[in-house]
């Protein structure tokens, strides 16, 4: 059976098969007929087919048709299909060519009229059996698809159940990362509230600092005058009492040390709030040159209280050269990374930051003591939505960003074993990038 | 081509009336077997007719042999127009070697000339047959009506496929035969192209159609 282009099965139909005439002209009927003329004078006659070879006779016994015998063609579709022949030596005449010319019609007649008939049979027959042909292939195929269907529906649910799954992962990565970036907007905000009044009352201190100088000064001058003598015994008597009694020998000794440690104290608070700013780097658009050393020592004075009194922290730096980048990214980076190692060991953790030039890459790894990542989960959890725990619950960032972070960078970020036990995360950042990936 | 037999020297083409129900294609095999000569031609078949619609199709043969002594038969058919007969559609199309397709002139019949052109168009495709290869010839009938589409409406839309337009009375017997004769000779030149009717049967473009054609004495 042919095919078509797209390697169906195609069913033919087609009509119009050619027939020879003993085909159309049975010979019952054609020998009744040839009979009957032959009782009518044409004794002898017979049907021929193109070639000349005799097809059906009359039942005469009489010689084989020569070429010259008169004969009447027998036509079917136009086309000489036989002939009717009357021996040499039958009668002649002109009543025999007559009936010779109303036999042939008679047969022509015939042929038409079975011709037709067996047109019509072909043609209902073709129609009936393709059509259900087509039928039987039209239900080969649904049964096909509907077997495919089947086994769809069966990896479907699963399927949906697992995508289901990532979405939800998804879903909670980003609200992680939402509550992250607003955690960040917030606190700039909150550090530019405080920075306004921060300057007034570190400038106030100072200016405060500088006039208590100045009373203690004028005091000193005052006390030396009563001393000696300048005033009444007995107002002596009750000045000193009540400089005692106000106890101010120590205060005036105090207050220069109290000013200065709250103007030390002013000065962290700055150093806080400016390194909140710098760490949620808001002010920031894109990229900008950065120090990762500096920007370590950044996350981790915003993480101070969080680090647990028994954990050790060892920054074993080397110095960077600068590249640029996007520092807020990279401080979320080594928070999540910080945040990974506190979780990793609740107590006697300790956490070793080692920074280097490698080749032409800056090498950064955080080493700590935790149990470490067994090796069959090293390449699978910076895949997108893998992870141990359930994000949104863990207090990390997500091995996941840390790893977008990195390869937006045109880094890479691995883990392996930190000798004696635990997980290093070693980070390996291009010193220069292709300029396509520049500074947007 | 339903058979084509080197041996036995014989040759059976077969051409398709294509178009609407109504069209009036039965009605041009009725005017061709009227106009043209009984000789090298067999009579109607008109099967199976069942109020005034055919039902299965109508066969016009005609026969003549070539100076090679080549046995040619034509078949001409009529499809059946209806859209139900698509499966008898499809059999008369099959392999055949030219179509006339046979259209409404009326303004009111547009829409069902374009859905059957559709219908012909996608049952060659089917039958493996490409419309760009196939010798096909258009009729505009029943010109002697009122409303119907300005003969420069019509040329304007078939002008660019380049497919022959013969406008027609088949009632009136005008446009019948020279739309035979067009199909005729399309349908001549790509035989001739593959089977060298000119060279190796000595049957020119002329003679073949003026064998098909002859008139009525
Ligand atoms: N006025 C007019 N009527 C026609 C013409 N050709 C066919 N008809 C009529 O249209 C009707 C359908 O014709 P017919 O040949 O049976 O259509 P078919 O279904 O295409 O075979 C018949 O009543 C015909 O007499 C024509 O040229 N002019
Ligand atoms: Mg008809």
């Amino acid at each position: 059976m042919p095919t078509d282009s797209e390697g169906r099965r195609r069913i033919v139909y087609c009509v119009g098969e050619e027939h020879a005439l003993r085909d159309i002209l049975p010979e019952a009927e054609a020998a009744a007929l040839l009979s009957a003329a032959s009782r009518a004078g044409l004794r002898g006659v017979r049907v021929v087919d193109p070639g000349g070879k005799a097809l059906w006779g009359s039942g005469d016994d009489v010689p084989p048709p020569g070429e010259g015998d008169p004969r009447r063609p027998i036509l079917l579709e136009g086309e000489a299909a036989g002939s009717v022949v009357l021996p040499a030596g039958a009668a002649g005449g002109e009543t025999q060519d007559a009936l010779l010319a109303l036999l042939a019609d008679a047969l022509t007649a015939m042929a038409h009229n079975n011709l037709k008939r067996m047109l019509v049979t072909e043609t209902h027959t073709e129609v009936v059996n393709r059509s259900y042909e087509e039928l039987l292939e039209t239900n080969r195929s649904l049964s096909a698809s509907e077997q495919r269907y089947r086994e769809l529906a069966g990896t479907l649910e699963i399927k949906v159940r697992e995508r289901t799954e990532e979405l939800s992962r998804a879903m909670a990565r980003l609200v992680q990362q939402e509550k992250m970036a607003s955690v960040g907007q917030l606190a700039a905000g909150v550090a530019h509230e405080i920075n306004n009044p921060l300057a007034f009352v570190t400038s106030n201190l100072r200016t405060l600092k500088k006039y208590t100088e100045r009373f203690l000064d004028i005091i000193a001058r005052y006390q030396r005058v009563f001393e000696q003598g300048g005033v009444a015994q007995q107002d002596r008597d009750d000045l000193r009492k009540h400089r005692v009694s106000l106890r101010l020998d120590a205060i005036s000794e105090d207050a220069g040390d109290l000013l200065r440690q709250t103007l030390e104290g002013t000065e962290r608070v700055r150093k806080i709030v400016s390194d909140l700013k710098g760490f949620s780097h808001v002010d920031e658009e894109g990229e900008a040159p950065a120090d990762m050393n500096r920007e370590i020592d950044r996350t981790l004075s915003v993480m101070r209280h969080e680090i647990p009194a028994g954990a050790g922290i060892v920054r074993e730096f080397s110095p960077l050269p600068v590249i640029p980048c996007r520092p807020g990214a990279f401080n979320q980076l080594f928070l999540g990374l910080v945040r990974n190692a506190l979780q990793a060991r609740q107590e006697g953790l300790r956490l070793t930051l080692r920074t280097g030039v490698s080749g032409d890459r800056i090498r950064i790894a955080f080493a700590d003591n935790g149990p470490g990542v067994p090796a069959d989960l090293r390449t699978r959890i910076f895949e997108p939505f893998f992870t141990t725990r359930d994000v949104g619950k863990g207090k990390g960032l997500g091995l996941t960003v840390a790893y977008d972070i990195v390869t937006a960078h045109g880094g890479t970020i691995d883990v392996e074993d930190t000798p004696g036990g635990g997980a290093t995360f070693v980070l390996q950042l291009p010193i220069r990038r292709g300029s396509h990936d520049q500074i947007r | 081509m339903i058979e084509y037999d080197s041996e036995e020297q014989r040759m059976v083409l077969k051409f398709v009336y294509y178009g609407p129900a109504l069209s009036g294609k039965t009605t041009n095999l009725l005017r061709l077997h009227d106009l043209l000569a009984k000789e090298g031609r067999g009579d109607l078949m008109v099967l199976d007719t069942k109020d005034d619609r055919t039902i299965f199709f109508d066969l016009l043969p005609f026969f003549l042999v070539a100076p090679s002594g080549l046995k040619i038969k034509v078949k001409v058919y009529t499809v059946p127009g209806q859209v139900q007969h698509d499966a008898t559609r499809k059999a008369v199309l099959q392999r055949a070697d030219g179509v006339a397709f046979i259209a409404d002139s009326r303004r009111s019949e547009a829409k069902n000339n374009a859905e059957s052109f559709g219908n012909l168009e996608r049952n060659l495709s089917i039958v493996g047959i490409g419309i760009d290869k196939l010798p096909l010839v258009l009729q505009y009938n029943k010109r002697d009506l009122p409303d119907i589409l300005p003969e420069e409406e019509i040329r304007r839309t078939w002008g660019a496929t380049g497919f022959p337009v013969v406008l027609s009375s088949a009632l009136e017997g005008w446009g019948v035969v020279e739309t035979f004769r067009a199909l005729a000779e399309r349908a001549y030149d790509a035989l001739d192209r593959r089977y060298d009717f000119t060279g190796t049967h000595g049957l020119t473009r002329g003679s073949f159609a003026e064998r098909l054609v002859r008139r009525a004495g």
